[in-house]
């Protein structure tokens, strides 16, 4: 299958207080063309790093991409020049940042805005790109004459739509949607996501959606890779991971949703807390918390195992199914 | 769910109102609600943003003074309590509060914050009574002993909430008004903290007014719920009735609305229109209609009121009976 | 049990004041001018023991406008000595040096006065406008809106020529100019903190309104505090010596770095030693407390530490 992503390997590092954050420890992930991915973490699991990554934004010197490699549709991302990069952004990769709050530039009209990605990207004049901005505020449920507002005329569940119409405007090729509607009442997100899914099926944009709800990662994604301290540590289709979840930690995160616990009055929370990336364990990160532990768990990281695609790293599964490298 | 709920209210709220005063005009934050609370159960209060269910939290500790109808509880008149009245009900009445970083005061260690009630109300005569009441606070909470002296800043927000539950605990209270507790916690911290509430509950008698926005929360900690739209209640109901067959068209969107993390889990989704009315100067006529698949004309000319539309299911919709 | 508890709070406060000190001498120049504030205030302590005041006060003209280095025979105690003027003398034969560091005890005791008073002054009206609110507010504000529409020099001259010329009410007028900074630094911060949750928690748990500002406020308000005083004693020391300067304040023969000053105006020309001492003196006590006003307030703000 056609790959739009591909990421090998990567390690980013954060430096504070004479300290390193290792907030992204030998990630390798694939996406496909068209499809949407939802890569679902806690706080602190390096979701945002890792699409900060992707569009290469890791500002020095307090982060920086130590190695690997990040492949979009066969450019090598982490090799361009700041001019090429400019030019990607917003045009080829768009982001969708979680806080529609503070993506929205208060002083432009939201018109001003999305006309600006698009005359900066395309060659059409400004009347052009304010006309094509009107479209697509209209694509968004959104009434065009709108389009000289101002985003505090607007309120949360509009501004997001606007967000969502900005990314699109330039009709790029991935997306990288990070927690979009989390700060969204439940029934607005409802109405956001619906309409999302729509726009992403008609231009075949590829997405990748980071949440930490699994319940939104089900209804709207096509593949989910579970991240944990950094790492991916699951990857399969939605029906694989959720028909048959083999990560612990997945398998703790599902267990410990109010929804899943149907008929027993406790809940089952996964104990302990995420690892300090700045001292992470040694051997595989989960270990301390894992109640399936071996003692070489302790001792050596796993590596990716494999039945049909779906990929885990745990050691449970290196016995019995073959082993693979990371594609 | 808890086990040992009575029958008899330990609180009763009627007309309870609340405006405020903004530069565009009055905002019905809470308009004219009434409910009651069984002693040891837990009610849900659920809603989205504005729908006036962390203000009604508010007023029944009395943060907010009232400008309307009446909080009965355990006999007593919360709203008309004198100070010194209310000084007492206080030690029964408490608050947790949603985000564990603004509620706790940062310049303040652990013991201190979790011993201030203590200090407040005198409960303990000297520092030796004083330590051992605060670590044994700790300990129901599940907060490490070790971290008696340690600051705010140093925890995460799981720990800091053990914080503010120990906190609320201290004056031995039998009523807890616990707003969006597990709200800003990541999800396996979430099911940690729930579990505590609810062994809290069981072991102390405790009695719950839940307030949060996420139903499937809702739905494991609650006995009974009240859906709130606008400072309006729109459905009052037990919760496994509630879930099982919501009749308000809101409380169905809502419900439709939760993503549920299973395969195949659901058929269909309810999408509202357009967008929420402003609870500033409402104008008569269902709140809800605007929003509402089911609207018609006369649904905008008059007020829907809560009524019994089948036993013990409350609902305040003009077309009720064609949902039930 | 007593006993550890206290052993406890010195520990826990200990562990404070060492991480702040971490963060502060990581500006080596705030920590240079740390140990010149510091030395100043020895000097200005042990003023007697280094030159007494009488031998800074009294006359001997014989030996007037000396260059710095020179000697001469002064009378001093029955006796005649020979003296090494270190800074030279002024028109009237006094010891500079002497006078600079008599001068550095009245700048110090006139530095941390006016602000104290400024600041209990200040912060109570600020912590009545921010937590009253109302009519409150509008009446203190209104006030601090006159003291400061006022320039400061008019308004030292009114206070000194209403109220007499003495040390007492200099100190009067500069404490007043300082007022209005505290008054708003408090207020702007109750307010910031009145609404926070933590304090809606302490409401909950029965706190009263005393508790609150006492436990709850006043703890987040003493770094803005401590970095503006900082600063206004630097600027105090100033305010007093133009004061002296255009004859207000403290007058000669008292040694007062201002008055020195003024006093050295004539003699520019031939005796320029007359004016760069104090000058120099001013200059360098001003810039100190700056910079360690500055730096205190990097060491303290918590989004720089760590």
């Amino acid at each position: 299958m056609d790959k739009i992503l591909e990421i090998k390997d990567l390690h980013v590092h954060y430096y504070s207080n004479r300290r390193t954050v290792r907030a992204v420890n030998n990630l390798s992930l694939d996406m496909q063309r068209g499809r949407v991915l939802g890569l679902v973490g806690e706080t602190g699991a390096g979701k945002t790093t890792l699409a900060l990554s992707i569009l290469n934004m890791i500002s020095a010197p307090q982060g920086k991409i130590i190695s690997g490699s990040i492949r979009f549709d066969n450019t090598d991302i982490l090799g361009m020049s700041n001019q090429e990069l400019r030019e990607l952004r917003g045009k080829d990769i768009a982001m969708i940042f979680q806080d529609p709050m503070t993506a929205l530039n208060p002083v432009l009209t939201i018109g001003e805005q999305i006309a600006e990605t698009i005359f900066k990207h395309e060659k059409v004049s400004k009347a052009e790109a304010w006309s094509k901005a009107e479209e697509m505020l209209e694509t968004v449920g959104i009434p065009g004459v709108r389009a000289r507002e101002y985003p505090h005329q607007f309120s949360g569940g509009m501004k997001q739509r606007v967000v969502i119409a900005l990314s699109l405007a330039c009709n790029p090729r991935l997306l990288l949607a990070d927690e979009p509607t989390t700060a969204l009442d439940v029934t607005i997100q409802a109405q956001v996501l619906d309409l999302m899914r729509g726009l992403i099926k008609t231009n075949n944009t590829s997405v990748l959606f980071i949440t930490h709800s699994l319940g939104l990662v089900v209804e709207n994604c096509d593949e989910v890779a579970t991240m944990y301290a950094g790492e991916v540590v699951e990857y399969g289709t939605v029906k694989q991971v959720f028909g048959n979840p083999l990560h612990p930690y997945t398998k703790g995160l599902l267990g410990s949703l109010p929804d899943y616990s149907e008929g027993s009055p406790r809940l089952r929370p996964i104990p302990g807390l995420m690892p300090d990336p700045t001292n992470l364990p040694k051997g595989c990160y989960f270990s301390p918390r894992c109640p399936n532990v071996m003692p070489k768990c302790h001792e050596l990281h796993p590596e990716n195992s494999s039945i049909e695609g779906h990929l885990v790293k745990c050691h449970q599964y290196q016995e019995n199914l073959h082993v693979e490298q990371s594609i | 769910m808890s086990n040992n709920q009575s029958e008899l209210p330990i609180l009763q709220v009627r007309n309870l109102k609340k405006y405020f005063h903004v530069a565009k005009g009055t905002l019905h934050a809470v308009d004219d609600i009434s409910f009651d609370i069984k002693k040891g159960g837990t009610l849900g209060m659920v809603g989205e943003s504005g729908c006036g269910k962390s203000t009604t939290g508010r007023l029944l500790v009395r943060l907010h003074e009232s400008d309307g109808g009446s909080i009965n509880y355990n006999g007593i008149e919360i709203t008309k309590a004198s100070h010194k009245d209310m000084k007492m009900l206080r030690t029964k009445m408490q608050m947790i509060f949603q985000d564990p970083y603004s509620s706790i005061n940062p310049h303040h260690t652990v013991s201190s914050i979790i011993g201030e009630p203590l200090k407040i109300y005198k409960k303990v005569r000297n520092m030796q009574e004083y330590e051992e009441k605060v670590r044994s606070l700790m300990e129901t909470v599940g907060l490490a002993d070790r971290l008696y002296d340690a600051y705010p800043h140093e925890l995460d927000g799981g720990r800091r909430q053990r914080i503010g539950i120990a906190r609320a605990l201290a004056l031995e209270p039998q009523f807890i008004v616990c707003d969006e507790p597990v709200s800003a916690l990541d999800v396996s911290i979430q099911a940690q903290i729930l579990n505590l509430l609810m062994d809290l509950q069981e072991s102390l008698n405790l009695t719950y007014l839940f307030i949060t926005h996420d139903l499937s929360v809702v739905k494991h900690i609650s006995d009974d719920i009240v859906v709130m739209y606008l400072g309006q209640i729109v459905e009052k109901a037990n919760t496994d009735e509630l879930f099982k067959h919501p009749i308000h068209p809101y409380s169905k969107a809502l419900e439709s609305a939760i993503p549920i993390p299973r395969l195949n889990a659901r058929k269909e989704r309810i999408i509202l229109k357009s967008e929420v009315v402003s609870p500033i100067d409402p104008k008569p006529g269902c709140r809800f209609a605007p929003r509402c698949n089911y609207a018609i004309a006369s649904c905008g000319e008059s007020d829907p009121i809560l009524r019994e539309v089948c036993p013990d299911r409350f609902v305040a919709c003009h077309r009720a009976e064609m949902f039930v | 049990m007593s006993n550890q508890t206290f052993l406890r709070f010195f520990k826990r406060q200990s562990k404070n004041i060492s991480q702040f000190w971490r963060q502060f001498s990581r500006n080596k120049l705030a920590v240079a001018s740390l140990i010149l504030v510091l030395i100043f205030a020895l000097i200005a302590i042990f003023a007697d023991v280094l030159y007494s005041y009488d031998f800074v006060t009294s006359n001997s003209l014989e030996n007037a406008l000396l260059k710095p280095g020179e000697t001469g025979t002064v009378y001093f105690q029955e006796k005649d000595i020979e003296h090494t003027f270190i800074l030279g003398s002024d028109n009237y034969g006094r010891d500079i040096l002497g006078r600079l560091v008599h001068g550095a005890r009245i700048s110090m005791i006139i530095g941390f006065v006016t602000v104290a008073m400024a600041v209990v002054i200040g912060g109570i009206l600020g912590a009545i406008a921010g937590y009253k609110g109302g009519l409150f507010d509008t009446i203190i504000m209104r006030l601090t809106d006159i003291i400061l529409s006022i320039p400061t020099i008019l308004m030292s001259i009114a206070i000194v020529a209403a109220l007499g010329n003495s040390f007492f009410n200099l100190l009067i007028a500069i404490s007043t100019s300082l007022i209005p900074g505290y008054i708003r630094i408090v207020r702007a911060s109750i307010i910031s903190i009145k609404d926070q949750e933590y304090v809606e928690a302490a409401r909950v748990i029965g706190a009263g309104d005393f508790r609150i500002v006492l436990k709850h406020i006043l703890p987040n308000i003493t770094s803005p505090i401590i970095v503006q005083s900082t600063l206004n004693v630097g600027s105090s020391i100033l305010s007093a010596s133009w004061l002296s300067f255009l004859g207000l304040g403290i007058l000669p023969p008292k040694p007062e770095w201002g008055n020195m000053l003024s006093e050295a105006r004539e003699f520019i020309q031939y005796a320029p030693h007359l004016l760069f001492a104090p000058g120099i003196a001013i200059l360098l006590t001003v810039l100190a407390y700056n910079i360690i006003g500055d730096g205190l307030r990097d060491a303290l703000d918590p989004k720089l530490r760590r």
